[in-house]
This record gives structure tokens, C-alpha cells and sequence, in this order.
């Protein structure tokens, strides 16, 4: 049985992504499983979706734990706990990340020995519209890395998936996943399927047993406000707004008061500041400043830019 | 008539008392206009919340609120208003709390619940007269679901369950007329991407007594199929080419609080939005655009400038 797990944002297609999977295999004759599964949040926050295949009836259910291949559709996850992209990786699991870094990279980084393979991420792009669909990328991928999914069974999945929407988006996503496809071409195959596991050796998780408490000391009452500021929805962020106070016109109520997230504050000189802990790079401000002062890029190169910012600042020892 | 201070857009608040963090999703439009309006609201309020998107806002133990919040079933959340409002009377009544401890009760819920399950409920909490604000934020749709199409659906919108090659078969209600049919206190529609109109309503309605009840359009990114960043633009083009009326009932009267003029064709506002591409590809369905743009025409047929 293959057992593969799709990891991304709300919104980058990845629910859509084990879909065009699950078909594609079906397509193949196997018999499949496939899900979504995400929390409370929205588009931008960390979700993942599964797909089991097998040429036999498939007896297991619920959450992949023993993927044998993790597809990963943007790598600033793989940091965040929450987002559980290593959960379970053993040492025969087969890593794909869309990234701009090297396979050799990610190995040392996640101190592992597994096969990482990269999709080279879009560099330099500023407008999301112009990002090739995550989904499709690694859906492409994934089904030549199994080794038994045709061009024409992903590309008839794909019709199939998305045939609520215009041909040209269709056309779009199929060129999209044919060519991560060719392009994971010397990896046929280094997907493997993993051993039926038996009901027997099922294992519980390792429960901590907690004590019923009264409700009063379990359930506490809250009585701070604004509590929601502790989660630091700025993780969700792909594309970053960045102030460039030399054009600022100071004019604060503008992105301040089109923010949906509170997150642009203007302080006590009227200068707004942007709190990156919880900008969730809607990028409504770049659309909306008026002598357009606020400039969007890419998160990783927000990153990259602050790093060097930082090594410039600190003296060499 | 109720005074308000605010004209221009310096004398917003500059301040946010509304929490970051929250679960919805980047660029909501109906967060937009919620922040907004608990700016002007201020911390001295309680909100019932009926089953939708924004029941996702105050997940124990975290809330962007400083205060209260009660959750109630899809059709019930005037009810669970009147129950609020009805236990702090007592207690104003019996001198538990003082006047400066009074809240005001503030029912929030999304255009599926307002417009379907829970239109009898307010209907019946405006006859009784209930002294609440009713704020729904109409993302068109039953969002927190997967965007279902609800009584607020535009005509031609594809939607989860409007996938045809017209898109949404019915029409949208008219919700604003229904609730002003009842006669209450005060009626408006609103949008968070005009953000000095939204704050005058909700000023205005905040100095009322009785029912008073907002409707504020929210584009919604993952429902309208758009890219987050265009959600304040599509909010003004829906007030430019006129499909997004801003309203209000006062006094007895509706008066428009902006006209478009001139009014851009609607479909300037329609293919900005991924729900309405069957509009425009493999080609243009020109009937059903005549059919949109007419609507709106004969709407504003009549009304001065
Ligand atoms: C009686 C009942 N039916 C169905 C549901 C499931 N449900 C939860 S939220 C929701 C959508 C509500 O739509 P709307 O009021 O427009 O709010 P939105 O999700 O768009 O914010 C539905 C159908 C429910 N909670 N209660
Ligand atoms: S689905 Fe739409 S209304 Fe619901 S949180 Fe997301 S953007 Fe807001
Ligand atoms: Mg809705």
C-alpha cells in the first residue's frame, strides 16, 4: 500500500492536490482513500491532506502515520511544530519539497538520511497569481515518484477534479503537474509501498493521562482580553509587507484601518508599524496605501534580507 | 436624528481594540468590517454568535474581544440576545449593576443564518421591540462550510452547490427591506472597504435604543474565488458600479448614504471574482450579464443623484 501525505496552507491546494492523487491512482486501477484534514483555521494556516492507494481492499483508516512519501508544498512549515510535516517519517520515507534550497541542505538542517528531493521553488515572484498551484506541482510530482501513474491517468484526474472551473485553468494545472512529472522523470519509483500493517501490532499513542479535574481548575474562567493575540497567526504568512518609510506619507489611518487582523499599528509619531507576528500577508495594505510606501516580498527573501541585515549589524569576533 | 462625529478618515480611531490572531482566513472582508466596528464600539459589549465563520473567533480559551461573547445555534442568536439583555434589566433593576456596568448586546451572524434560519427569530426580536444591535457580515454564501449558496446569493455567483453553467439560479434577498419592513429603530447596509460610511452607521446605531441591524458586504476570498490582497477593491467596486447599495432606514425613511455616480458597469466588480468567471469564459454569456447589469439599473432607476 502507498501511504503519502500532503503537507501545505489552506488555500495552496493541497486538499485538491491528494484528490488529483487519489483519482489519478484510481485511474490506475487501485483502490483509494483520500482526505483532507485541517482545524479551525482558514486559508494561509498550516493543513495537510492523505491518500492511501492499494491494488487490495483497503482496511485502514484515519491519519497517515507512516508515510512513505511527505510532499511539502511550501518549507517554511517543515519549522513549525503545529504543522506536523515530520510526524512519523521513518528512514525509508521519501521527502519532496518545493524549495529554493538543496536537497543536501534540508539533510543537514533535519538531521536526516532519507531521500529529499527538491521542485525547484518560483523565485522572485510578487504577485501570487503568477505562483504556479502548489498543489498541482506536487501532485505532479508524487505521481511519478510512485512509478505507476501514467501522463494520461494524472492528466484525466485532473479534468476530472477540477471540471467545475474555465478550461484555461484546467489546461494551466495540467501543464503544471505534466511538467514537475517530467521533471521528476530519474526518480521514477523511488517511492515504494510500504508493509500492510496489521490491526495486531497496533500500538495506542502514548497517552498522557490527565485527572478529571473539576471544571472550575480544568476549564478556567478568562477574564484577560484580547487573549487571541498569543497566537502568532504571522506563520501563515507566504508573502511579506514591508514599509518603505521614506514614502510613507504618514498618512497611518489608511492601512491601519483596512488591516482585516488589527495588525498594523500607528505610533505615537504616526508612523505605522507593521506586527509580523500576526500579519497574516493578506497584502490588502500594498493593494490599498495610497502613495503605494508598502512593498510585498516573497517571505524566504523577507527572511534572507533580514539575516543579512542582521550579520551586517552584529561585529565579527 | 442621531449625531455622528465622523467625516473623514482622521478621525477614525487610530487605535485597535480588536485582538490580532484570530482564525480567519487572510484578507477576510468580513474581519474587515468587523474590527472597524468594534473600534467604534468599544469594549462594553456582549456578542451573540450564531453558527458560522466568525464562531471560529472566540475558541476557548482565546478571543479578540475584551469582553463577552456567547454562541448560539444558527437560527437562535436574537434569542440568546433577548436572554442577555432581559438578565442585565433585572440586574439594572435590582441595582446589582450600575448604569456605567450595562453592555450593550450585540448579535453578530453571517448572511445564512440572518437571511435563513434566523430570520423569524429577529423577526420576532424586533416586534418585541429588543434593544440590540444585529450585525451580519453577507459573504454571499454559507462560508464556514465550503461556500454552499445561501438566501444571499447574487444571481449567476457559481457556488459549492451552484456549479451549473449559469452559476446561482435565484436571486439574492433583500434583506435590508425585510428588516425595515418591521419598522425598527435602525436599518443600514455597510462594507468594511468604506470604512468612514461604516463608522458613521455604526456611531449613529450606537446612540439608538431598540433594534437596530447592519448588514455589511464581505468579500470573501476563498468563497469569491480572489486573491486576498484585492479584498478592499472589490469591496469599492461593489459600491461603484452600484450592485452593493449604501443605505440607511431612519426616521421612517431610506436615505442612500453614497450614490455612484457615474456608475460603472457592473461588470467591472464581477470579473474581479474567480465566481463569476463562467461570466466571461470560454465567452461571454451576454444575457446574463444584460440580465445582472438590468438589475442593478432598475434598482437605482429613480433614485436622484
Ligand atoms: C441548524 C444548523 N444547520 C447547519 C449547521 C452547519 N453550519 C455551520 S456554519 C454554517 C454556515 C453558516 O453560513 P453563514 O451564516 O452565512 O455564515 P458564514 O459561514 O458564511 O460565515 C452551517 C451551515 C449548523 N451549525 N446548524
Ligand atoms: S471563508 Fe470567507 S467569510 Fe469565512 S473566514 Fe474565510 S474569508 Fe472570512
Ligand atoms: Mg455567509
Amino acid at each position: 500500500m502507498y501511504r503519502i501525505r500532503f503537507h501545505g496552507r489552506g488555500g495552496q491546494g493541497m486538499k485538491t492536490a491528494s484528490r488529483v492523487l487519489g483519482t489519478a491512482f484510481f485511474q490506475e486501477a487501485f483502490q483509494v482513500q483520500d482526505a483532507p484534514r485541517y482545524g479551525a483555521e482558514r486559508r494561509g494556516a498550516p493543513i495537510f491532506a492523505y491518500v492511501r492507494a492499494s491494488r487490495t481492499a483497503i482496511n485502514e483508516r484515519g491519519v497517515i502515520n507512516h508515510p512513505d512519501l511527505v510532499a511539502i508544498a511550501d518549507d517554511s512549515l517543515i519549522s513549525a511544530p503545529a504543522a506536523g510535516v515530520l510526524q512519523g517519517i521513518g528512514p525509508r520515507t521519501v521527502m519532496l519539497i518545493n524549495s529554493h534550497e538543496s536537497p543536501e541542505t534540508w539533510q543537514h538542517r533535519l538531521n536526516l538520511d532519507n531521500t529529499i528531493l527538491i521542485v525547484p521553488a518560483e523565485d522572485a515572484v510578487t504577485d501570487r497569481a503568477d505562483l504556479p498551484f502548489a498543489g498541482m506541482v506536487c501532485a505532479g510530482a508524487a505521481a511519478r515518484l510512485v512509478g505507476v501513474i501514467g501522463r494520461e491517468a494524472l492528466a484525466t484526474a485532473i479534468r476530472e477534479e477540477l471540471h467545475t472551473h474555465g478550461s484555461g485553468l484546467v489546461d494551466r494545472n495540467i501543464e503544471t503537474a505534466l511538467h514537475t512529472y517530467d521533471l521528476m522523470q530519474d526518480h521514477a519509483n523511488a517511492v515504494t509501498e510500504g508493509t500492510e500493517i496489521s490491526a495486531k501490532s497496533y500500538a495506542s499513542p502514548q497517552w498522557i493521562e490527565l485527572p478529571l479535574e473539576n471544571a472550575g481548575s480544568a476549564a478556567p474562567s478568562i477574564h484577560a482580553a484580547a487573549t487571541s493575540t498569543l497566537l502568532k497567526t504571522g506563520l501563515w504568512r507566504t508573502m511579506r509587507p514591508v514599509i518603505d518609510y521614506d514614502h510613507c506619507s504618514h498618512c497611518w489611518w489608511v492601512c491601519s484601518t483596512f488591516c482585516p487582523d488589527s495588525a498594523i499599528r500607528v505610533n505615537e509619531e504616526g508612523v505605522p508599524e507593521i506586527d509580523y507576528d500576526h500579519c497574516k500577508g493578506c497584502l490588502i495594505c500594498v493593494a490599498k496605501c495610497p502613495p503605494h510606501a508598502i512593498e510585498a516580498i516573497p517571505e524566504n527573501a523577507a527572511k534572507a534580507r533580514e539575516e543579512k541585515a542582521h550579520a551586517t549589524k552584529t561585529p565579527d569576533r | 436624528m442621531a449625531k455622528t462625529l465622523i467625516r473623514r478618515m482622521k478621525d477614525l480611531p487610530s487605535t485597535h481594540l480588536f485582538g490580532s490572531g484570530t482564525p480567519m482566513c487572510a484578507g477576510c472582508g468580513g474581519l474587515e468590517s468587523l474590527h472597524q466596528i468594534y473600534e467604534i464600539l468599544g469594549p462594553r459589549t456582549v456578542f451573540v454568535n450564531a453558527a458560522g465563520c466568525m464562531t471560529l473567533l472566540a475558541i476557548y480559551p482565546f478571543t479578540p474581544f475584551r469582553g463577552s461573547w456567547l454562541y448560539t445555534a444558527m437560527a437562535s442568536a436574537p434569542a440568546g440576545a433577548q436572554g442577555i439583555r432581559d438578565a442585565l434589566d433585572i440586574l439594572l433593576a435590582q441595582q446589582r449593576i450600575g448604569a456605567d456596568e450595562d453592555l450593550n448586546v450585540v448579535v453578530l451572524t453571517g448572511d445564512g443564518s440572518a437571511n435563513g434560519m434566523g430570520l423569524s427569530a429577529t423577526s420576532a426580536a424586533m416586534e418585541r421591540g429588543l434593544d440590540f444591535l444585529y450585525i451580519c457580515y453577507d459573504n454571499e454564501g454559507y462560508g464556514n462550510t465550503g461556500q454552499q449558496f445561501s438566501a444571499a446569493t447574487p444571481h449567476g455567483a457559481r457556488t459549492a452547490t451552484s456549479t451549473g453553467p449559469h452559476g446561482f439560479g435565484g436571486n439574492k434577498k433583500d434583506l435590508f427591506s425585510i428588516w425595515a419592513a418591521h419598522k425598527p429603530a435602525y436599518v443600514a447596509t455597510a462594507i468594511g472597504a468604506e470604512p468612514v460610511d461604516l463608522a458613521r452607521k455604526v456611531e449613529t446605531a450606537k446612540q439608538l435604543k431598540g433594534p437596530r441591524l447592519i448588514i455589511t458586504l464581505a468579500p470573501c476570498p476563498p468563497g469569491w474565488d480572489f486573491d486576498p490582497r484585492d479584498a478592499a477593491d472589490i469591496g469599492k467596486l461593489a459600491v461603484k458600479t452600484g450592485i452593493w447599495p449604501l443605505k440607511e432606514y431612519i426616521d421612517g425613511k431610506v436615505v442612500h448614504s453614497k450614490i455612484p455616480h457615474p456608475r460603472l458597469p457592473v461588470e467591472e466588480y464581477l470579473k474581479t471574482q474567480g465566481r463569476f468567471n463562467h461570466l466571461f469564459q470560454p465567452q461571454r454569456d451576454e444575457a446574463l450579464l444584460a440580465e445582472i447589469q438590468d438589475s442593478v439599473d432598475r434598482y437605482w432607476d429613480g433614485i436622484a443623484v
